[in-house]
C-alpha cells in the first residue's frame, strides 16, 4: 500500500529554503535577529559598561555616547546593547517550553480523544478567559520574576494556544490511512504518536513555534515594561523604557532607543514566522 | 396513554400523530420559531456555563493569589505589632483560616457587595475599583469609535482591490503594525506629538469631573495606541468578509438586476461582512474594556489595568483578586452580548454546528 501520497504536509518541506531566501523581508529580518544575538554574544568585548556613571546626566547624544545618556549618567548605547542579553534569553526559552508542552498535550488530545481530550479542552476554556496580560499579570505577582520563573509562566500560558492548533491538525491526520495501518502493524500508541503523527505535524509546530517565539519576545519585554520583569539595574530594554519615561519631554534618547530596539527584534521574529507560514501553505 | 381512544377521536397513538405533523414540517414563520427556539437553548446554555466557569476563574485566581509572597497584616500593623494583634486584624480582613474557608468567605463578600478593603490605597476596593474600570470604558469607548470605521474602510478598500497593489501594500503596513509592541508605538507617539508638536499633553491622567473636550483631548494619544493594536486583526476580518461577500452568487444577482451600488454595499456587502467581525471584537471587547495595562500604564492612565499592575507590584492581594475577578466577569457578559448581537443579526446561525 502506497502512503506516500498521504504525508502531503512532508512534500512541503522541500525546497523551502531556497524559496525563503527569495524573499526580501525573510533575508532581512534573519539578519536583523543575527545581528541581534551577535550583539548579545560580543557586547562585553568591545569594553562597553552599562552600568556604570559617565559623570553626565541626561547628555544628548554625541560621538562618545552615540545614543545619549540615561537619568543615572549610563551610557544608552552601552545599555541597549547590553539587553539583547535578557531579550533573548527568557522569551526564546520561554517559546521552545511552550511548544514542547503545547505539542506533546495537543498529541495526546487529539490521540487519545476521550475524557483526557474533555478535560484538557474545558481547562483551556477557563485559562481563555481572562485577559492574557492580567493572566500573566497574576501569575507573576504569585511566583515572582526571576528568569528561570519567567520562562516557565512563558512555557505554560503560551502552551494552551499551540496545543489547541496542534491538536486540530492531529486530528485530520488521525483520519488518514497510515495511522490505520500502523495500528494494525501493532505499533504502540507512544510509537505512532511520536514516529507518525508528529513529523507530519511537523511544519504547523514549526510555524507555532516562531509565532511563539515573537510572542514570547513581545510578552517579556512588555512585563519589563511594566515593572513585573526584570528588575534594575538590568539593562532590559522594556525596563529601560520603564525607567525613564518620566524624562521623555527632555530626553527622548533615553526611551527611543530601547524602544526602536524591541521593535525591531519583535517585528523581525514576527516576520520570520510569518514567511515559513507562507512558504509553507 | 398511547391507546387510541373513541373520546379523542384519534385513529392512531399519539407520537405518530405528532411525527406526522413533523413531516408536514411547519413552513415560514413555523421555522423562523424554530431557529429563536435553538437561540434561545445557546442562551440558556451560556447562562449556565457562564457561573461555573466563573467559578472556576474566581477559584484559579484566589488560589493563585494567595501564593503572592508577603504577610499583609504585619506590613498594615506595622514592624512594632504583636502576633496577637496581626492575627486578629488577618481575622477581621478574612485572612486567617484555610484557603477553602478563605475562598468561600470571599466568594460570599464578592456577590454580596462587601469587596474588602485595598492595603495599599486603604480605600474600599469597590469603590476603587469601578471608579478606574469607568475611566477604562472612557477610554475603551475612546478607541472604539476611532477603530471601527478606519478598519471597515481599510478592509473593504482591499477586498475590493483584492490581489492588487493596494491590497498588498495596506497587508503589509499592517502586519507590520500589529507586530510593533503597544508601547513602543505610545513611545514614538509620545516623542512625535507631546515633546516635538506639543500637541498633546504627555500625561493623560483623566479627571472625570472636568471638562468633556479637555478630557477628550488628555485620552487621544492612548486612544489612538490602543485603536492600533487592534487595527491589523479587524481589518484582516472585515477584509475576509467582504471578499466572501463580493464573491457571493447572491451579491451577482444583486449588482445583475440592477440594484443601486449603494444599496448593495448596505445591504448585501457589509452585513455579510461584519458577521465575522462583530464575533471578533466579542472577543477583544473584554480585554479592552477590562484595560489596557501597557497603554494605562504609559500614559499614566488612571484606568483598571493599570490598577492590576500597581496591586501586583505592590501585592495588593484584595485588590488584585477582586479586580481580577471584575475583568473575568466583564470578557464573559461581553462573549454573551456577542452572541446575542450574532442572533439579531445572522437568522442563518447553527448553533448546534458552530459549538465544536
Amino acid at each position: 500500500m502506497d502512503l506516500v501520497p498521504e504525508r502531503s504536509a512532508s512534500t512541503g518541506r522541500i525546497g523551502t529554503v531556497p524559496a525563503l531566501l527569495r524573499r526580501p523581508t525573510f533575508v532581512l529580518s534573519v539578519l536583523v535577529v543575527i545581528c541581534w544575538s551577535g550583539a548579545a554574544l560580543t557586547w562585553h568585548r568591545f569594553g562597553l559598561n552599562p552600568y556604570d556613571n559617565t559623570g553626565q546626566v541626561l547628555s544628548a547624544p554625541s560621538w562618545s555616547h552615540p545614543f545619549g545618556t540615561d537619568n543615572l549618567g549610563r551610557s544608552v548605547f552601552a545599555r541597549t546593547l547590553a539587553g539583547t542579553g535578557s531579550a533573548l534569553a527568557v522569551g526564546p526559552a520561554g517559546a521552545v517550553l511552550a511548544t514542547v508542552i503545547g505539542s506533546v498535550l495537543g498529541v495526546i488530545s487529539a490521540y487519545f480523544r476521550s475524557w483526557v481530550d474533555t478535560a484538557l479542552m474545558r481547562l483551556f476554556d477557563v485559562l481563555a478567559v481572562l485577559p492574557p496580560l492580567i493572566f500573566l499579570i497574576v501569575i507573576v505577582a504569585a511566583f515572582g520574576a526571576s528568569s528561570p520563573a519567567l520562562t516557565v509562566i512563558i512555557g505554560v500560558v503560551f502552551a494552551p494556544g499551540i496545543a489547541r492548533i496542534i491538536r486540530a491538525a492531529v486530528l485530520v491526520e488521525m483520519g488518514k490511512k497510515y495511522v490505520t495501518s500502523a495500528r494494525l502493524q501493532g505499533e504502540s500508541a507512544l510509537r505512532i504518536m511520536a514516529a507518525e503523527l508528529v513529523p507530519n505535524v511537523a511544519p504547523i509546530i514549526v510555524i507555532q513555534a516562531t509565532l511563539s517565539l515573537s510572542a514570547a519576545v513581545l510578552m517579556t519585554a512588555t512585563l519589563s515594561f511594566l515593572g513585573l520583569g526584570q528588575q534594575p539595574p538590568s539593562p532590559d530594554w522594556g525596563l529601560a523604557i520603564n525607567q525613564n519615561i518620566d524624562y521623555i519631554e527632555t530626553a527622548w534618547w533615553t526611551v527611543i532607543f530601547p524602544a526602536l530596539a524591541v521593535a525591531s527584534l519583535v517585528v523581525a521574529v514576527q516576520l520570520i514566522a510569518d514567511n515559513i507560514k507562507e512558504a509553507w501553505s | 396513554m398511547t391507546i387510541a381512544s373513541p373520546e379523542n377521536g384519534l385513529p392512531y397513538p399519539p407520537e405518530l400523530a405528532s411525527a406526522s405533523a413533523g413531516l408536514t414540517a411547519p413552513r415560514g414563520l413555523g421555522v423562523l420559531s424554530e431557529r429563536h427556539g435553538r437561540a434561545l437553548t445557546l442562551l440558556g446554555r451560556r447562562l449556565i456555563q457562564i457561573p461555573l466557569v466563573l467559578l472556576a476563574v474566581s477559584a484559579l485566581t484566589f488560589w493563585l493569589v494567595q501564593l503572592v509572597p508577603g504577610d499583609p497584616g504585619r506590613n498594615a500593623l506595622g514592624q512594632y505589632a504583636t502576633a496577637a494583634q496581626v492575627h486578629a486584624w488577618d481575622v477581621s480582613n478574612g485572612l486567617a483560616g484555610s484557603v477553602a474557608s478563605r475562598y468561600l468567605h470571599w466568594l460570599g463578600g464578592f456577590f454580596s457587595g462587601a469587596w474588602g478593603a485595598s492595603f495599599v490605597y486603604l480605600v474600599p476596593s469597590r469603590p476603587l475599583i469601578l471608579g478606574h474600570l469607568a475611566n477604562s470604558a472612557f477610554l475603551a469607548l475612546y478607541a472604539f469609535i476611532l477603530l471601527v470605521p478606519v478598519s471597515v474602510l481599510l478592509g473593504s478598500v482591499q477586498a475590493y482591490r483584492e490581489g492588487r497593489r493596494t491590497d498588498r501594500v495596506i497587508t503589509i503596513s499592517l502586519m507590520t503594525l500589529s507586530s510593533v509592541p503597544e508601547f513602543v508605538i505610545g513611545v514614538l507617539l509620545l516623542v512625535a506629538f507631546a515633546v516635538g508638536l506639543k500637541a498633546f499633553p504627555v500625561q493623560s491622567a483623566a479627571d472625570a469631573t472636568g471638562d468633556l473636550g479637555q478630557r477628550i483631548h488628555a485620552t487621544t494619544l492612548p486612544a489612538v495606541v490602543l485603536a492600533a493594536s487592534y487595527l491589523a486583526v479587524l481589518a484582516r476580518m472585515v477584509r475576509t468578509g467582504t471578499a466572501g461577500a463580493i464573491t457571493a452568487p447572491f451579491h451577482r444577482t444583486a449588482v445583475l438586476k440592477g440594484l443601486p451600488r449603494s444599496v448593495i454595499v448596505r445591504r448585501h456587502v457589509m452585513r455579510n461582512a461584519l458577521i465575522p467581525t462583530l464575533q471578533l471584537l466579542g472577543i477583544y471587547l473584554g480585554g479592552l474594556l477590562g484595560g489596557s495595562a501597557v497603554v494605562e500604564t504609559l500614559f499614566n492612565y488612571p484606568g483598571l489595568g493599570a490598577l492590576m499592575v500597581t496591586a501586583a507590584e505592590r501585592k495588593d492581594t484584595v485588590l488584585l483578586t477582586d479586580g481580577v475577578m471584575v475583568t473575568g466577569v466583564l470578557a464573559l457578559l461581553a462573549l454573551l452580548l456577542t452572541d446575542v448581537c450574532m442572533i439579531l443579526l445572522d437568522p442563518r446561525i447553527r448553533f448546534g454546528n458552530a459549538e465544536g
